[in-house]
């Protein structure tokens, strides 16, 4: 209502006068608004998430006892690297960088992005990034096979003669376009774009989250996309770089995309501490515990997540000081990873705990990235990390990482933000009955994996032997009712879209120190958030 | 009653998880290392547990009392502090200490692990898809997809690469895994206490049938092996 009565009293950098209203759908297609674009990236990533996560139903289907045959072995291995690679560039990628598309220019008090229009042309490139991905599935030789880290040689042309790979790097080499050109936007965003008065040290942890993970962005992702080319040119025109019989060295390939890979882990971890760092002090009434600490910190993981890289190289025979200083830089980075924890766990110390679905993922976070934490210090360890490398120890490890702490932090997230960007309120009784059914599930899930891969049970294979039937049977069952979860969720949440009580512009009754500038707008925020732009004292 | 059920509830659901973690841990380690270099890597693993269990405990502890304490309640007002830079160091100056102390016992571990001892007897392991090939070029044998056969107590210093795609040549209770990357020779060592039969499998996705990619490995007296050389040499 309140969109239709603005004036405009400063236009906004980028902003563009609009002669006449189109059509809705016409609106949604062309806008370079920034909280209908971060509402794209949400529906766009949660599509893909409903396809990696079928996949991985699927995978655990054919686990769920040893010899079974639901999937042939190409197709198990197909469903398997677009499980990874749908997980980590399609969803939780996207759907970070889609609530911090819709929140920071709010909450540093912006009318938008800085560049309205690229912020457009980086969501639209990852409808594209996506279908040619999975258009491999229908093709000849089917999709890429090679797990989403792709190794060559088998992602050579000799070992994966079918399109898949080369749609798998042209639709991966979009999604980092986006990526790219939505970092440089919002780098320039935070620094120039903040309200008058908001000083760096003033701004809200979570937009600083979202600035340190965003530079990442813009330095490690240009290498990922060099790599790509490399590894396309390598099957295209028969350069030789990953060839050996060439010159060339497959490990290069190793080191290449772990040099992007292993900050992505940050990437995918970071936007979502800076969710957690939001809603806990909210759900607390208590200011967030070492603000400082907390942007050193992040800054500290931003740095130094750029110097391990080589722990996922342990068992390629690396030079004997390379390993040593990458276990060290590795362990190393445990530390400013626990500021973080201990900080959280002050920062809700002492509060009055309001027990909502958001402060219950907030919660559930913790105890669960605190778990991948732990058994990341002991992958740091070479000769550990030896042992179980490639098992599923590792996957069970990452998955304490990226579903424990990124998913976990995520659904808060949506959970959180969902009246501010709908107008409406979601059913808080079947938001808690889910967070209890994913944080079990979770656990049934992702917990026997250590003990299959302690055991010696590789990842990537499409059966196993009969001595790890046990663990993945109950992995299974998890898996079914995180199944169920992710249905609930996604009925509350349509329902809620359409039925839902409608959300006053604060729902959750901030404290005024933990008031950030989104909620003091209406939920939905009028076009351009603001009448007249915030001073900050 | 319905705090009373919740807040039982959360730490029932902690509590439980604890224990499968810490219960499985425990019974899943127990594969049993069967040479020298696997014996320090489980001790290696005690300690990183021994270790970095105190802070695991501790913050899951901290999580469990604070939900449990602190919910809120009328006419109680939430706390106001938000820094303390002495706590703050403490909390950076205890964790780095600790992974100083183990970076110890890891990398006296690695350097243990890394050197290859003067050998009894060379292999050479190399990856096809989706099989193995063994070679004895001291005895001039060759084969493959057969088990490898290897004396007892006797160090066996093994040098692995790879005809096609990156495999792994892993054995868990060996404590030995190691890429086989084609172009490239890397080398790792064992020396088995107990004859028997052991098995592993490939651990880097090699294809298709990755998943099929079995390893065994026939652990004899060093009797039994000259007997099986020579039977071998004839054979061939």
């Amino acid at each position: 209502m309140e969109a239709g009565t603005l004036t405009r009293p400063h236009v906004a950098p980028g902003a563009h006068a609009e002669p006449k209203p189109r059509s809705a759908i016409l609106d949604w297609l062309l806008t370079t608004d920034h909280k209908k674009i971060g509402v794209m990236y949400i529906w766009l990533s949660f599509a893909f998430f409903t396809i990696g996560g079928v996949f991985a139903l699927l995978m655990r289907t054919q686990l769920a006892g040893p010899g079974l045959h639901v999937l042939r072995p190409d197709i198990y291995n197909q469903l398997m690297s677009l499980h990874g690679t749908f997980m980590i560039f399609f969803w939780t990628i996207p759907v970070m960088a889609g609530i911090a598309n819709y929140v920071v220019p709010i909450q540093i008090g912006a009318r938008d992005m800085a560049f309205p229009r690229v912020n457009a042309f980086s969501f639209w490139l990852l409808i594209p990034a996506g279908l040619l991905m999975l258009s491999g599935l229908w093709l000849q030789g089917g999709a890429a096979a090679a797990g989403w880290t792709s190794y060559p040689p088998l992602t050579d042309r000799q070992f994966s003669p079918g399109p898949g790979v080369d749609l798998w790097i042209l639709g991966l080499h979009l999604a980092g376009m986006a990526s790219i050109l939505g970092a440089i936007n919002f780098v320039v965003t935070i620094l120039n774009l903040r309200a008058p008065g908001m000083s760096m040290m003033k701004m809200p942890m979570m937009s600083w989250n979202v600035l340190i993970t965003q530079s990442i962005i813009l330095v490690a992702t240009p290498v990922l996309a060099g790599a790509l080319t490399m590894l396309l040119t390598d099957r295209m025109f028969g350069t030789g770089f990953f060839h050996p019989s060439a010159g060339g060295d497959p490990v290069l390939w190793q080191h290449l995309f772990w040099f992007y890979s292993h900050p992505a882990v940050y990437i995918m971890v970071l936007p979502g501490m800076g969710f957690v760092s939001q809603i806990l002090p909210a759900f607390s009434s208590k200011k967030l515990f070492g603000y400082k600490g907390m942007v050193l910190a992040t800054a500290g993981i931003g740095f130094i997540g750029f110097l391990v890289w080589g722990h996922h190289m342990f068992a390629t025979g690396m030079d004997p000081t390379l390993r040593r200083f990458f276990s060290f830089a590795s362990m190393v980075i445990a530390v400013p990873t626990g500021i973080k924890i201990w900080s959280w766990l002050a920062t809700v110390w002492g509060g009055s705990i309001r027990f909502r679905t958001p402060m219950l993922y907030g919660l559930g976070f913790i105890a669960l990235f605190t778990i991948g934490g732990i058994t990341g210090v002991w992958l740091a360890l070479v000769p550990f990390d030896v042992q179980v490398h490639d098992t599923y120890f590792v996957v069970a490890h990452l998955h304490y990482v990226l579903f424990g702490g990124s998913l976990m932090s995520i659904f808060a997230g949506i959970y959180y933000w969902f009246p501010k960007m709908s107008g409406r309120l979601y059913n808080e009784f079947w938001g808690k009955v889910q967070f209890w059914l994913v944080f079990i599930g979770m656990n049934l899930t992702f917990m026997p994996m250590h003990m299959a891969g302690m055991l010696g049970m590789p990842r990537r294979i499409y059966t196993y032997q009969p001595q790890f039937t046990i663990w993945n049977q109950i992995a299974s069952v998890g898996a079914g009712i995180l199944g169920l979860a992710m249905l609930i969720f996604m009925i509350n949440m349509l329902y809620s879209l359409a039925r839902g009580k409608r959300a006053s512009a604060d729902p959750w009754d901030h404290d005024e120190f933990n008031k950030t500038l989104e909620w003091t707008v209406t939920s939905p925020p009028p076009a351009e958030n603001f009448h007249t732009l915030p001073v900050i004292r | 009653m319905t705090r009373f059920r919740r807040t039982h509830a959360i730490a029932l659901a902690l509590a439980l998880l604890a224990l499968l973690g810490g219960v499985g841990t425990a019974w899943a380690w127990l594969v049993n290392p069967v040479t020298p270099v696997a014996h320090e890597v489980r001790e290696l693993f005690y300690k990183a547990v021994a270790v970095t269990m105190f802070f695991f405990v501790l913050a899951e502890g901290i999580l469990l009392v604070a939900v449990l304490r602190f919910r809120a309640k009328p006419g109680v007002p939430p706390a106001t502090f938000h820094e303390n830079v002495r706590l703050e160091l403490v909390w950076t100056a205890i964790p780095a200490l600790a992974m100083v102390v183990l970076a110890g016992p890891a990398f006296s571990t690695l350097k243990y692990l890394e050197t290859v001892p003067k050998s009894d007897l060379t292999i050479e392991i190399v990856g096809h898809q989706w099989f193995w090939e063994y070679r004895y070029p001291g005895q001039g044998i060759v084969f493959a997809n057969e088990p490898l056969v290897i004396p007892a107590n006797k160090i066996v210093a093994a040098d692995v690469t790879s005809i096609d795609v990156v495999h792994s040549w892993f054995l868990p209770e060996f404590g030995v895994k190691m890429d086989a990357n084609p172009g490239r020779v890397n080398h790792t060592w064992f020396q088995v206490e107990r004859p028997g039969t052991y098995r592993g499998q490939c651990a880097e996705l090699c294809g298709v049938l990755h998943g099929d990619m079995l390893i065994t490995v026939q652990v004899v007296t060093p009797e039994e092996f000259a007997r099986w050389v020579e039977q071998k040499k004839k054979g061939a």
